[in-house]
């Protein structure tokens, strides 16, 4: 079989490369566009998929991990009788002004209070045991590398949260926070920075279980007892997907993000169909002498279907290389960008899918190639 | 698929017009184009259509051919009557029994030579081996078989127009139409396609309608038609067309 679409492809090229870069530029706004907000909506739980705890404990009704209130310290107790739990730890946020040592007013902070021992569970995946160490001693804390020019601080400086002085001991990566700045200490700082008298227990329990594969089914059989005060339980999976739900569609930046797709979809579509629709008509008269010949309608529209795929895939090609690169680009600068695998079918989808579209528009246009126009 | 037809049984003709008309409209302005016109083509024969442009020539040619449809009368080509074809049928009809040759060559500019002839064989159900060894045979036969690799914009027009003639003739048809198959060539390079077509109609019995206001062509073909104004003027018989085959290369 002649492959007259691929070697008109490869002969023409430069015919069918804006329709390619159509693609591939629609195709690259939106992987970067995903793996954003990925990255930004998934730092609102880096809280939980930075720690190895399986089962959270908190406040009912909690809708993402900043929004805790306190519970009783006795649930403690209660969750420690539960044979599949095998260690359970507080953790305690506390809302921060901070005032660093230079001009840069009051900045509002997130301090995460946690257990500062080598087998602690909160940030275990992102805090390296030396520097978790070091939070051991009276008011010291850590605060992400992103952030150090808006505290204005360095390593070894004083400033002060709640008008109680801090030492920076270290400074972690990739604790970026979205509408605030996380800083880490030790429980006892953050019981000592903490300004409201009506706490009077840890914002969260997290536990680890012997098997963390039964996270759903024990987080489901601690809830419900109220002999210590009101508190509800959740695995780590579903608090944090909960987390990443609430800042996706109650700030509107779901809507906003789907909203971008659509755009980017129907612009890219406009301009690789109307490339098509070029190249179909560039051909018309060939296509026309084949339909003479007896080569029917249905296999000419399968030739410009096939162009439309490899465009397709030809430009998802190139925005896979260039969006890579500009993801590690974006890595390298601190910038938060998370791909994974469903968010990658979902940008394959929407570019072959574009690309499909676009070859049946080109398609109609294989309507002018009548054979009978060639003896005029 | 094999041309089926040969001078013998001439009594029925390849090609048959029944008063057929056409006409053309264009807003307010109908034009007729051909006028209850009757014709028989006989098998095995090169037949040249001539007159003005505008004559109605290249109407009659699409409609004997099945790619237009008549208002009135009956077309029967090879037996079948094709007004009551539709268009899958009508194509699949092309396919199995019709060349064609286009005054503009019409090839792709992506495919060689080899290529451009080997393509319409992929759809006649052909094996990869019997296609390619058609399109090698064909393209041999109009004298290009050292330039099959080259593209069209490295081949010269009368070259184009051979491989256009090597990618009707490898089908095989009983029937060969051409539209002013010379008209933008150079003398030398038309007397060769004028050549090739009357070769053609003798050694493989194939119907050659050729649709033309060359000259050049008159001598050369069996019998000429002369139109004017949508009707049949004049039919005219040449005892020995005049055959020149050392033009074509071997």
């Amino acid at each position: 079989m002649v492959a007259l679409a691929r070697k008109t492809l490869i002969y023409e090229w430069r015919r069918f490369l804006p329709a390619m870069l159509a693609v591939g530029f629609a195709g690259l706004l939106q992987l970067l566009q995903i793996a954003l907000v990925l990255g930004i909506f998934g730092s609102t739980s880096v809280y939980i998929t930075g720690s190895s705890a399986d089962v959270w404990v908190g406040y009912p009704g909690t809708q993402s991990v900043g929004q805790g209130r306190s519970i009783s310290a006795g649930v403690e107790s209660r969750i420690l009788m539960d044979p599949a739990v095998k260690r359970v730890e507080p953790y305690i946020w506390v809302d921060g002004d901070w005032r660093g040592p230079h001009e840069t007013g009051g900045v509002s902070v997130f301090v995460s209070g946690i257990d500062p021992s080598p087998n602690g569970l909160m940030f275990s995946k992102v805090l390296p045991a030396a520097l978790r160490a070091r939070l051991a001693a009276p008011d010291a804390v850590i605060v992400d590398r992103s952030v150090l020019g808006q505290l204005g601080v360095g390593i070894g400086q004083i400033a002060t949260i709640n008008g109680h002085q801090v030492t920076v001991v270290g400074i972690s990566t990739g604790l970026r926070a979205l509408g605030g700045i996380n800083v880490l200490c030790s429980l006892d700082t953050a019981r000592h920075l903490d300004s409201d008298p009506t706490d009077i227990g840890p914002t969260y329990l997290v536990a680890k279980l012997y098997n963390p594969a039964q996270a759903d089914a024990v987080a489901a059989r601690l809830r419900g007892d109220s002999a210590f005060g009101p508190y509800t339980t959740w695995s780590a999976s579903d608090f944090a997907s909960r987390s990443v739900r609430y800042w996706m569609f109650d700030t509107g930046a779901g809507a906003g993000v789907l909203f971008l797709a659509g755009i980017v979809f129907l612009v890219g579509a406009a301009i690789t169909s109307q490339t098509l629709i070029a190249a179909v008509n560039g051909s018309v008269r060939e296509y026309a002498t084949l339909n003479a010949l007896g080569v029917g309608v249905a296999a000419l529209r399968r030739v410009v279907l096939e162009q439309a795929f490899w465009v397709g895939a030809l430009g998802l090609l190139g925005a896979s290389v260039l969006g890579i690169l500009l993801l590690l680009l974006a890595r390298s600068q601190d910038v938060p960008v998370v791909l994974n695998l469903p968010a990658a079918l979902a940008c394959i989808t929407l570019v072959m899918g574009l690309a499909a579209i676009s070859g049946l528009a080109a398609m109609r246009s294989l309507r002018r190639a009548d054979p009978a126009t060639l003896l005029r | 698929m094999q041309a089926a037809a040969s001078p013998a049984t001439s009594s029925i003709p390849a090609l048959q017009a029944d008063a057929v008309s056409k006409a053309f409209v264009s807003g307010h302005l109908r034009t007729q184009v051909l006028d209850n016109l009757s014709l028989r083509i006989e098998a095995s024969e090169l037949t040249l259509i001539s007159g003005p442009s505008g004559c109605g020539k290249s109407t009659l040619l699409a409609i004997l051919s099945g790619l237009q449809k008549v208002d009135s009368g009956r077309v029967r080509a090879l037996g079948s009557e094709l007004g009551q074809l539709d268009m899958r049928a009508l194509e699949r009809f092309r396919l199995e029994h019709t060349g064609f040759v286009f005054q503009g060559f019409n090839l792709f500019p992506a495919l060689s030579a080899f290529e451009q002839v080997e393509l319409p064989l992929n759809h006649m159900g052909l094996s990869r081996d019997d296609a390619r060894e058609r399109a090698r045979r064909s393209l041999d036969e109009v004298g290009l078989s050292p330039r099959m690799k080259l593209r069209p914009s490295e081949l010269s027009g009368g070259e184009k127009q051979r491989v256009a003639i090597a990618r009707a003739l490898a089908k095989e048809p009983e029937l060969l139409f051409a539209d002013e198959p010379t008209s933008a060539l150079d003398a030398a390079n038309g007397q060769m396609i004028i050549d090739i077509l009357h070769r053609i109609a003798r050694t493989h019995g194939t119907t050659v309608l050729c649709v033309s206001h060359d000259p050049r062509l008159v001598v050369h073909a069996d019998r000429v038609l002369s139109m004017e104004d949508g009707r049949i003027l004049s039919d005219r018989r040449n005892q020995t067309p005049v055959i020149d085959s050392k033009v074509v290369p071997p």
